[in-house]
């Protein structure tokens, strides 16, 4: 089932770094093979994708979100 | 009833003295024994005794220093059996103490040229552990990005691997994160080269199941586990986690486990109240993170699942002095470098480092081992939140406890683990959310007891009590008590409350609305009446039930054969009142009496 969120892309220091949804209302998700375009700190957009329930990161910011579509609304 | 209250009063009553019982001091080493005449023994004497071990002996006293002579101290050299010799002689009437010469030494501090700036190995006490064991003979598995052969890993030993994403052999780190984590596990040390590690002695099992980007799946985390068991794995590192509950890794945990292998995950970095799997599932110590100055960290999960604490470092800005530095790969050319991380992550491999060192110390059982390590860590007082498990990780303590070859309560743990285990999601994961209906419930029959007494005046007796815990919550801790290859139902059914017991030998979790109601307080009241003591249980009975029936409706209102929507509410509820006003009844003309 696909989700659709809205927020902004903040780069998570843990490890060498992940990249993060930070939505409205304050959840944190980790985009799972965020594409480059959304690779950008303070990004304002809206996402939709997949939660992976069956995938683990070393992260472990929140759930995480594997993107298939999006739209950078800044 | 009485009795078996007493029981369990008892037996927990020993579990807590027997678990606080400091055991004897630790004995340091020495190859000399002191001896310090009395001050009116005279000189001709003390020679002439000195001459005579000497001669027995085979040894030459000697005066500790200049300053010695008046005090009368002299020093031997010699062992354990010389000075038991020496303290049963009849030198013992002639001398104030005969008693070894403790020898004290300076920790060795690595030569490491970057070992200055881990402040998280001196506040774990990791120079004093290296003074036991290095890790020797031990080979840990790092579940995460894989390892690279960076420099500082140079003296360190490998044991084969696999890479689980790209299914080959070699297990190579694309990302920086498992190379980092195995640095603060066995970087090389004593090589005067970077930094230090924990466990430097020990071997390295690299286990690739995260892609370059930080993510894998539960299937080849699971099979990594089964790999690391299989392959005399002794120790399991996993600085990851998140995404549901899986049965397949819960498993491969439990198989690891069976195979003496002790598993240590990071608890999350999410900042929320639990830990994440697979830190969460039994037979994992879950480790939250600390910052330089010993505190939780704020992005650190913390309760449920937490096991212990260590350093994770906190990074702000720049500045990079508060994170965890270790010589790792620069995932964009593949260089080496050290870096500084922060993370839970950072802090799980301190805690299978230390896990290394305790091993090496021959404790074999995980059990034991984390034992070891949860009984020696720094406790934090008012730790409400479960911030900080059984405290800070102590690794000087925990090899220190190891080496002792026993715990105080080794017996008695020894009997809980192999023959009983309480299960840690009765008291950690549902535990939290079950427990709550229940302290209600015992409380709610207390207050409504309470206040029945005020209208209606009687005595506090045993059956009084035993009744309203029978009908309100049940002895519930014990059905979360667990005994290998005997049948878990007694213990369900034993702990169980009356509104329970129609289901307590399914555990459905459904209430069966012939024992959920007014029908078993109204028979025993019937039958009991007449009984000067027997009475008061069933009217306490009848309160207990009362208050249960009456927290359900509300909280979790689940029945057999009527679901769990309004019927199910309205006949808990009815029964509830109807208890209530069987009990008033009963009480009512007694109250009479007793005014």
């Amino acid at each position: 089932m696909s989700i659709q969120l809205e927020g902004k892309i903040e780069r998570k220091g843990f490890g060498p770094g992940t990249w993060a949804l930070v939505t409205t209302d304050g959840e944190t998700y980790e985009l799972r093979k965020a594409p480059t375009d959304l690779q950008k700190d303070g990004l304002n957009v809206k996402v939709s994708g997949q939660i992976r329930d069956d995938v683990m990161t070393f992260a472990m910011v929140g759930p995480v979100l594997e993107v298939e579509q999006f739209e950078i609304r800044d | 009833m009485k009795r078996f209250l007493l029981l369990v009063l008892f037996l927990v009553g020993l579990g807590w003295a027997l678990t606080t019982y400091p055991g004897l001091a630790t004995q340091g080493t020495y190859n000399s024994i002191i001896l310090d005449f009395r001050e009116d023994v005279g000189a001709a004497q003390i020679e002439s005794q000195l001459e005579a071990i000497a001669q027995q002996h085979l040894v030459s006293p000697r005066y500790n220093s200049e300053f010695s002579l008046d005090d009368h101290i002299f020093v031997v050299k010699g062992d354990q059996s010389l000075l038991k010799k020496l303290q049963q002689s009849p030198l013992r009437k002639l001398t104030e103490y005969i008693e070894p010469n403790y020898i004290y030494s300076k920790y060795a501090i690595p030569n490491d040229p970057e070992y200055g700036k881990q402040w998280n190995f001196r506040s774990i006490n990791v120079e004093q552990a290296w003074d036991e064991t290095k890790g020797k003979d031990i080979t840990v598995a790092v579940i995460d990005t894989g390892i690279s052969p960076v420099p500082d890993l140079e003296n360190t030993k490998f044991a084969a691997g696999y890479d689980f994403v790209n299914d080959q052999a070699e297990a190579k780190d694309d990302n920086g994160h498992g190379t980092h984590v195995a640095g603060t596990i066995a970087q090389s040390t004593n090589n005067s080269f970077g930094v230090a590690g924990i466990a430097y002695e020990a071997s390295l099992m690299p286990l690739k199941v995260l892609s370059a980007e930080g993510g894998g799946t539960v299937a080849d985390i699971a099979e990594a586990i089964r790999f690391a068991a299989d392959h005399e794995a002794d120790v399991i590192n996993m600085s990851l986690g998140g995404g549901g509950e899986s049965s397949l890794m819960k498993e491969a945990i439990a198989y690891a486990h069976s195979k003496n292998v002790v598993v240590v995950a990071a608890a999350g970095n999410s900042g929320r109240n639990a830990a994440e799997y697979p830190a969460r599932y039994p037979y994992v110590i879950g480790v939250s993170a600390l910052d330089a100055a010993g505190n939780k960290t704020p992005y650190s999960n913390y309760g449920a699942g937490i096991d212990i604490s260590a350093p994770g470092g906190l990074i702000s800005g720049e500045d990079k002095a508060g994170g965890i530095l270790q010589n790792t790969v620069n995932p964009l050319t593949g260089e080496s470098v050290f870096e500084a991380y922060q993370g839970t992550s950072m802090a799980a491999p301190h805690v299978a480092g230390v896990a290394a060192l305790v091993k090496a110390m021959g404790v074999e059982h995980p059990d034991e081992v984390e034992e070891a390590i949860k009984q020696s860590a720094f406790p934090v007082k008012d730790d409400n939140l479960n911030e900080y498990g059984a405290g800070r990780l102590n690794a000087a303590e925990a090899v220190k406890v190891a080496g002792r070859g026993k715990f105080s309560f080794k017996d008695f743990f020894r009997w809980l683990r192999d023959n009983g285990y309480l299960n840690p999601r009765f008291w950690f994961d549902g535990g939290i959310i079950a427990l709550w209906p229940k302290v209600l419930m015992v409380l709610g029959s207390y207050l409504l007891a309470w206040f029945l007494k005020h209208y209606f005046p009687f005595a506090w007796t045993w059956s009084m009590a035993t009744g309203l815990v029978m009908g309100s919550s049940g002895l519930f801790f014990l059905r979360g008590l667990y005994i290998y290859d005997a049948p878990q139902w007694p213990f369900r059914l034993m702990g169980s409350s009356i509104p329970e017991l129609g289901t307590a030998i399914q555990a459905t979790g459904l209430l069966n609305p012939f024992f959920a109601s007014v029908l078993i307080p109204l028979a025993l009241i019937a039958l009991l009446l007449g009984h000067s003591q027997l009475k008061w249980f069933a009217i306490g009975t009848t309160i207990g039930v009362s208050v249960c029936l009456a927290v359900s409706a509300v909280m979790d209102p689940a029945l057999m054969w009527l679901g769990d929507g309004a019927i199910a509410r309205i006949f808990l509820a009815g029964n509830a009142l109807l208890c209530l006003a069987l009990a008033r009844l009963v009480l009512k003309p007694e109250g009479r009496i007793a005014s």
